[in-house]
């Protein structure tokens, strides 16, 4: 017998087309959470645009998919009033992110924020005027505030909306995000490879610090001969794919692939140095807990969640801004300097300890006890 | 370890690529069950030669019959080998080098069931593949690799032709992973192989995209093949 029906609310845990699957962090975070929902004994279905098509996002929690007709504001008031109406025999609801609680949210619910999204400047297209950004607030604030609790993977997400909204400050939840501490640990012995390898272990998207990256690793590779580039993860497009192979097989050294989830950890252990070069839009990642994890010298963008994980200089070094001279003069560092790789990687490998994952479902479970109650 | 079989239907495969199809399988599989669709030249002495290939002969053949009963039949025979995770490939059909070192890592978890992967159909050679309209290898992917469950019934569509190289069942929505491991798909390098698939295809299938096999080369879009890079680790 089930503990309750819990109904999560998702923009795309995969492509809207139902076929092109997504490797992002945002999706595993999903996958996790699925999990604890079902240990915890809660019956679990999920909904996200789409054409009406049904997956699964782990066997057996089905994933539904309804069209989006409208969207305004980042807001998607058709796809809250279909899941307000097809998923009317749940307990409780969960909104994967902040906006989705609007206009309306089941009495029982929690709404989760995976970090500052509105810092890159092309938001200012989304809210070109001061009535465009008066609406967008307002939306938000009622989004905030329509769920019992929200929960943030942040604390950048958590000061701003105390700053903006201080009577918001009680609602607010801090569940950092996680690493599985079991499969991310360092290898038993670092090989004595002669070469350095750089791993950027992303989703391949302008925000992550793609195209910052791709000309830095050009002036490195040309300038190190024992340094080798490896680019793992899906692009934004299926062309944009083709293009990064074409672009690795232009020059020596550069790899372009991506792995499923459980072989990241044996990516990470045979990596050297890990960029997580996000200029806006980031959380408490996981591939940067990831690589803290594994023990890997982590050069990462100063923003977002990022610096609720790193001390710039003490376990991590973090950029600001993320430039190509920036990262140019950080990998230089690591790469010439075996020694300040090591310390940065041992003292990551020490903090990541703070996120794991069960200290993660920990602080989850607590918060869902007192909503689903 | 999981034990991955792969099965092929076969057909008057003699001077094409069979060999090197079946010296690339051997790298990663642990046996390939191969159903010869009554051919009348050496395919079936060049399937002998090879180690752990499993031969099975139509007298007669199936394929210009019906191909969903030559699919069962290929079927029944593979799933008597026990395998684990099952990959079916066609004599013409290569994965890249890469398949070499990550297959047992792809198949050994519990994460996903089925893999798919974007298979380029090469066109009048071996540099370049074609991806105009629905030969665009960039949009689609094909599941060729999955995870076999013994309890399972596994079905085929009654249809003639193209009634796919996977049975029903494993091509629900299963938890998937879609790999970057590309498929190189050579049945169509030789103009003369293109013509006579054409003719044969053409006597029971009609469609813009059958037709377009012989469209003018000003019609025709390729791109160069981006060769791939075994990792260093």
């Amino acid at each position: 017998m089930a503990k309750g029906r819990v109904g999560v609310l998702t923009t795309y845990h995969v492509h809207e087309d139902g076929k092109r699957v997504i490797y992002g962090g945002a999706e595993r975070y999903g996958i996790e959470f699925t999990r604890m929902l079902v240990e915890m004994e809660y019956d679990v279905t999920w909904w996200q645009i789409g054409s009406g098509w049904t997956q699964e996002v782990i066997p057996g929690v089905p994933l539904h998919s309804v069209p989006l007709r409208e969207a305004a504001y980042q807001t998607c008031p058709s796809l809250n009033r279909a899941f307000f109406e097809q998923a009317d025999r749940i307990d409780h609801a969960v909104y994967f992110s902040t906006l989705l609680a609007y206009p309306q949210a089941f009495e029982r619910s929690i709404a989760i924020s995976h970090g500052v999204y509105w810092d890159y400047p092309t938001w200012e297209t989304i809210v070109p005027t001061e009535r465009h950004r008066a609406e967008w607030r307002a939306r938000w604030y009622a989004a905030l505030n329509k769920p019992q609790k929200v929960v943030s993977c942040d604390t950048a997400t958590i000061r701003f909306i105390t700053a903006t909204w201080p009577g918001l400050a009680e609602k607010l939840e801090y569940v950092p995000n996680f690493v599985n501490l079991e499969e991310f640990h360092p290898p038993d012995a670092d090989a004595g490879r002669a070469s350095v390898r750089v791993l950027l272990p992303r989703r391949l998207t302008a925000v992550r610090g793609i195209n910052e990256t791709l000309t830095a690793m050009e002036r490195l590779l040309a300038a190190y001969p024992q340094l080798e580039f490896h680019l793992v993860g899906r692009g934004h497009s299926d062309h944009q794919e083709r293009d990064m192979l074409r672009w690795a097989h232009e020059h020596p050294r550069a790899y372009y692939y991506w792995r499923p989830p459980h072989l990241m950890p044996h990516v990470y252990r045979n990596m050297d140095i890990v960029l997580i070069p996000s200029k806006a839009a980031e959380g408490t990642s996981l591939s940067c807990l990831e690589a803290m994890a594994v023990g890997r010298a982590v050069v990462a963008g100063c923003t977002g969640g990022l610096t609720d994980l790193i001390l710039d200089g003490y376990n991590g070094l973090l950029l600001r801004p993320v430039t190509v001279r920036t990262l140019v003069e950080a990998i230089e560092a690591l790469v010439t300097g075996p020694d300040l790789r090591r310390e940065l990687g041992e003292r990551a490998e020490a903090t990541a300890r703070a996120f794991g994952l069960d200290q993660w479902k920990e602080r989850w479970r607590r918060v869902i006890e007192r909503v689903f109650r | 370890m999981p034990r991955l079989t792969a099965m092929m239907p076969v057909r008057n495969e003699a001077g094409r690529y069979l060999e090197e199809v079946l010296e690339n399988l051997l790298g990663y599989v642990d046996d390939i069950v191969i159903l010869d669709d009554a051919s009348t030249d050496a395919t079936p002495d060049i399937c002998r030669s090879f180690p752990r290939v499993i031969l099975h002969r139509n007298p007669e053949p199936l394929f210009s019959l019906d191909e969903s009963v030559l699919r069962e039949t290929l079927w029944r025979l593979t799933v008597a080998t026990e395998p684990s995770w099952i990959l079916s490939v066609d004599a013409d059909e290569m994965l890249e080098e890469r398949m070499r070192q990550e297959a047992p890592a792809l198949i050994g978890q519990d994460e996903y069931d089925c893999v798919e992967f974007r298979l380029f159909d090469f066109w009048g050679g071996r540099t370049h593949y074609r991806v105009d309209g629905g030969w665009n290898p960039w949009a689609r992917r094909v599941r060729m690799l999955f995870r076999y469950r013994p309890g399972q019934v596994y079905t085929w569509p009654r249809q003639r032709l193209h009634c796919g190289r996977i049975p029903l069942e494993a091509r629900e929505p299963l938890p998937v992973y879609q790999s970057d491991l590309r498929v190189m798909h050579l049945g169509w390098v030789r103009p003369e192989d293109a013509r006579r698939k054409y003719e044969q295809y053409r006597e029971r299938w009609s469609g813009p995209h059958l037709e377009s096999v012989l469209d003018p080369p000003e019609k025709i879009r390729l791109e160069p093949w981006i060769p791939g890079k075994l990792l260093p680790y």
